[in-house]
């Protein structure tokens, strides 16, 4: 019923949209009606127009600026091997925004022909088989092949039995540093096996507040509150994210070990202010204070890289996470993937193809922006030695080895989401731990109980 | 009531019997309006104004030392904001252009049709301006995806073909009323049509509303931001709100930048507000705005 | 040919020539009825079927009946969601009203400048709302934002703003009040409808200042206060999602999510347009209720008018 609904708006669009423009054509000329009707002819970009050649593809990426350069190069490298197709690059700056925009997409029923989606947020796209398993075609590809890849990266984009996506890289957390903050306080820089101790006590000498009023003019650290910046702590404490890693019906926060994990993570607020506060980071996000010079330590992914580049006021390096028990990551990689209802799939796949092969992969990691999931190139001088920052790119790869994922779930968003709110809480002091973690596990229960 | 009386005015009948210190008190507080609402304004300028990175302010200040001119340069190194603001303009003129068009035919085509279907049409008209925006929003983007109408400028001006707002058709209805029907009548019997009943009597004695729609068309479409995020993909066609909130995502709080992209999207709808403010604000006009 | 019509009568005559005058009125009205079919009556039928659905726009709906009214019910979220934008509707409308009120009786006298003073006050409303959540998000800035170092400057305590959940809706209602343009002209034009006379007669009879204020002016703008008040809740729907969306994403805790800003999340980040839709019947029926009242009042205050 619906249906013929939208059949009757749309003869009844068509006939008024022809009528307005044939009417206002008529008016005199000189009525101010008349004029710039001409405007109205829909504007460029409607893909519905079926151009013989070449065949256009629409590929969305997000990132800063400096990251979507690296990507316009990716484009141009493959444009000028394969002119028959042209790859349009669409470009959303926040990650956030990132898969809002990608699912009204799919709700319009136009999605990108190629994107590239964090493992953590695929599953839902997944579950509604909206994307085409780009397994068959690895199998299939001359160029690439499956043990290429780093197989702890690979793993999370499997999904029942399947490659859904491919994994462009092999990020991780670590921590950033400001070389010249190190320097001036006459503090070591980071050493390979810091443990959490070394950590907090060298983010504490970097916290100055020299009018003691509170609000540090700068500060040792500074971290996004999120689950997923947490998560490696946990493992690193020997307590678990949720109850079951592939299965998870519940998160897992509640053992002393979590506890304790969490205790310290929120203590470096709350006890050892060397993060800002809430209203600090408001009115000023650690990002911005650490490229602005104001804060030592800064923990990201690999994607910062671009960006950090172009700070000329001080060097920097990047250093792996501290340890406590154990050595333990998180993994973060993003990869490519393709939509079920795609018009031009094997022109995307040979667009993913030159992305992921040694050519696009090299075009990547020189522009810093990512860590290649490929070995031969991760491994490669291009990666280990490039010519700008950071220098210690091996904290990648060495984190990479006992990185971990965390479970590849439908609801993983919202789950995140909401127990982000609730250590956020408790980071910046509005409850307690005990109560966070009640909060955390009680709220995200219903997205990861059977449904 | 008649025309003189209210021309004559209650306010310069009743100041020369007021007492002077009133008189006074009252004009004073009638320029304690001006900083109060230029306020926010300042503060956007002032702050546009201000080199990035610098260590942050103490106490309010006005003027910025240095002055950096170049932060209105950055919105379009970061960004195609020189596109974006082509596509506000492009956009934003054939909206307007056609909401002169429909909203005044709507507005002669209610004078036209029989009384009793025109006050049953002018209800359905108030009552449409009750509907919250939102309520609609979800619809209207299935039916917009279902005409193909997805990632095009098409859905942003499919408003604009119907008049973009019962407002406007109202105000021209209110307009038209005012003309003699003795006029409309004549020309009938010379055997008039529509189109020329509409372009040689109703618009030349409009021209007040005209420009007031326009205006009130053009902030309308300018500032609109719902619709091109809820509607456009391609950022070929992207315009200057969704540009703005762009900015917003790449460094949330490096006001400068964000502030002179504010200045760049707010100018020319301050301008054109004033080049017609006195459309809106004369004496003795009635009107009102599409929005807020 | 004037003469031949002439003859069969002049009734014909009128008749056909009204009848032309319709047919054209029809014409004309085409673009705006058809406007009104497709973006307001068909989105109406078709959202009032998606609330009685399962729908996540890429499958065809599946009917479920009354699930998604239930699946609200049970959400905390809209319940907080329908708490916050009352709270804005409580405090903002009557105090832009009043704003409103204060500027047309300030301004509508005749005094050197006073084009350039409503032309100043008016200007605030016509600052697109992308940019203007902007400034307010920098003048609220707990830290360096200018809002709070006049704060401290005079001495007085500088809250979090929107950074704490007791304020964070304040400052929405507060920012509200500077675009008030609309309700400001209104008034001043319905001030200036008002016949000279009756003011002459109450000086006659004695009556001061404020008495003047109460018994004639405030009762003759009295309607046109319910129709901007009408407006007013309409409009702050699409203020509080254009605004939180820019300035909190519903943040601090759900502080600032309104109703508006939740439909935008169900449908367009979860994909759920079932429950969306009767999230929007809520805001629908939230703001009928309310116009509704509105009108019923009116309508008491105009028969008292009559007698």
């Amino acid at each position: 019923m619906t249906r013929t609904l939208y059949r009757a708006a749309l003869g009844l669009g068509t006939f008024w949209l022809s009528a307005g423009l044939l009417l206002s054509g008529c008016a005199p000329a000189g009525s101010p009606a008349s004029a710039p009707v001409t405007g109205t002819t829909p504007g460029p970009g409607v893909p519905s127009t079926p151009a013989r050649s070449p065949i256009r593809i629409s590929f969305l990426v997000f990132g800063d600026p400096p990251e979507l350069r690296a990507f316009q190069q990716l484009v141009a490298e493959f444009q000028a091997r394969e002119p028959g197709i042209v790859v349009e690059l669409t470009h959303v700056p926040g990650p956030g925004e990132y898969r809002k925009r990608l699912a009204a997409d799919f709700a319009a029923q136009a999605p990108p022909d190629v994107f590239l989606l964090n493992y953590r947020r695929y599953a839902d796209f997944a579950r509604r088989g909206v994307l085409e398993p780009l397994g068959p075609y690895l199998a299939r590809s001359q160029v690439l092949r499956e043990a290429d890849f780093y197989p702890q990266v690979l793993a999370p984009f499997r999904r029942e039995g399947t490659l859904v996506g491919l994994p462009q890289n092999a990020s991780s957390l670590v921590v950033y540093y400001n070389r010249n903050l190190f320097d001036s306080a006459q503090i070591p820089y980071p050493k390979r096996n810091w443990t959490w101790d070394d950590f907090v006590e060298t983010a504490r000498k970097l916290t100055q507040d020299p009018d003691r009023d509170g609000v540090a003019e700068q500060y040792g650290l500074g971290t996004e509150v999120s689950l997923q910046r947490l998560a490696p702590f946990l493992w690193q404490n020997g307590a678990d994210l949720v109850d079951d890693a592939t299965h998870p019906t519940r998160l897992r926060l509640e053992t002393p070990e979590a506890r304790e994990a969490i205790q310290w993570f929120v203590d470096l607020r709350m006890d050892h202010r060397v993060t800002p506060g809430l209203v600090e980071e408001q009115a000023e996000d650690s990002e911005s204070r650490f490229l602005h010079g104001r804060t030592a330590m800064f923990l990201n992914s690999r994607r910062g890289v671009p960006t950090y580049r172009e700070i000329r006021a001080f060097t920097w390096d990047v250093a792996p996470l501290p340890r406590r028990k154990r050595n333990a990551g998180i993994l973060h990689a993003d990869g490519y993937f393709m939509p079920a209802a795609g018009r031009h799939k094997e022109a995307a796949w040979k667009f993913i193809e030159f992305a992921l092969a040694d050519a696009g992969q090299e075009v990547l990691a020189e522009s810093g922006r990512t860590v290649p999931s490929l070995k031969r190139v991760a491994e490669s001088s291009v990666f280990l030695a490039p010519t700008s920052a950071p220098a210690n790119s091996r904290a990648f790869l060495d984190t990479l080895a006992h990185a971990r994922a965390v479970p590849v779930h439908p609801n993983w968003a919202d789950v995140e989401e909401l127990a982000s709110q609730e250590l956020e809480r408790a980071y910046y002091g509005q409850v307690g731990v005990a109560a966070a973690i009640a909060g955390m596990i009680e709220r995200t229960q219903e997205y990861l109980s059977a449904r | 009531m008649s025309g003189e009386s209210r021309r004559a005015g209650r306010p310069m009948g009743t100041t020369r019997r007021r007492p002077a210190l009133q008189d006074t008190l009252h004009r004073i507080s009638a320029w304690a309006v001006a900083p109060l609402f230029l306020l926010p304004l300042v503060w956007m300028l002032s702050a546009s104004l201000r080199q990035p990175g610098l260590p942050p302010p103490r106490g309010v200040e006005w003027i910025p030392n240095p002055i950096a001119w170049s932060n209105y340069a950055e919105p379009f190194r970061l960004l195609p904001f020189g596109t974006y603001a082509l596509n506000s303009l492009l956009v934003t003129a054939s909206a307007v252009a056609l909401t002169l068009a429909t909203a005044s035919w709507a507005g002669l085509g209610l004078l036209l049709v029989p009384p009793r279907c025109r006050s049953v049409l002018v209800a359905l008209s108030l009552v449409l301006l009750l509907i919250p925006p939102p309520a609609l929003w979800l619809t209207r983007f299935v039916l917009f995806r279902e005409l193909g109408l997805i990632n095009n400028w098409g859905a942003l001006l499919v408003p604009a073909l119907g008049g973009s707002s019962p407002l406007f058709v109202l105000l021209f209805l209110w307009t038209f009323l005012r003309i003699p029907a003795a006029l409309f009548e004549a020309a009938r019997l010379d055997g008039a049509g529509a189109l020329t009943l509409w372009s040689r009597i109703s618009l030349p004695s409009a021209r007040p509303t005209l420009t007031a729609v326009a205006v009130l068309s053009f902030l309308m479409y300018w500032s609109d931001f719902v619709s091109p995020l809820l509607y456009l993909k391609s950022q070929q066609l992207y315009t200057l709100p969704v540009g703005l909130h762009q900015l917003q995502q790449l460094d949330r709080t490096n006001w400068p930048i964000l502030l002179a992209a504010s200045v760049l999207l707010s100018a020319p709808a301050a301008l054109s507000f004033l080049w017609a403010q006195r459309h809106f604000l004369q004496d003795s006009r009635l009107g009102g705005t599409g929005e807020w | 040919m004037e003469d031949r019509l002439g003859a069969l009568g002049g009734q014909a005559l009128r008749r056909t020539r009204r009848a032309w005058g319709r047919a054209d009125g029809w014409l004309l009205l085409t673009p705006y009825l058809g406007g009104v079919v497709l973006l307001f009556l068909l989105p109406a039928v078709v959202s009032t079927a998606l609330i009685f659905a399962r729908y996540d726009a890429l499958a065809p709906p599946v009917w479920v009946g009354l699930e998604n009214v239930n699946a609200l019910r049970r959400e905390n979220l809209t319940g907080t969601a329908a708490g916050n934008s009352l709270y804005f509707l409580a405090l903002a409308v009557p105090f832009r009203l009043l704003g409103a009120l204060l500027l047309a009786l300030l301004l509508q006298r005749r005094q050197p400048g006073v084009g350039f003073l409503r032309a100043v006050a008016y200007l605030p409303t016509v600052i697109p709302e992308a940019a203007y959540a902007l400034i307010w998000l920098w003048a609220f800035n707990p830290l360096y934002g200018p809002v709070n170092a006049l704060l401290r400057g005079v001495g007085l305590p500088a809250p979090s703003w929107l950074a704490d959940p007791g304020t964070a809706k304040l400052v929405f209602v507060f920012m509200s009040l500077f675009q008030i343009g609309e309700g400001f002209v209104v008034l001043l034009a319905a001030l200036q409808e008002i016949p000279t006379e009756y003011y002459d007669t109450a000086e006659v009879l004695g009556a001061g200042g404020t008495q003047m204020l109460s018994r004639i002016t405030l009762p003759l703008v009295a309607p046109w206060f319910l129709l901007i008040a009408c407006r007013d809740i309409v409009l702050s729907f699409q203020y509080t999602f254009t605004t939180s969306y820019l300035m909190t994403g519903g943040d601090p805790y759900y502080a600032t999510v309104f109703l508006p800003l939740l439909v935008y999340e169900e449908a367009f980040d979860r994909f759920r347009f079932g429950t969306g839709s009767a999230l929007m019947a809520v805001v629908f029926v939230l703001s009928g209720t309310l116009v509704g009242i509105l009108c019923v009042i009116h309508r008491h205050l105009s028969a008292e008018h009559e007698r």
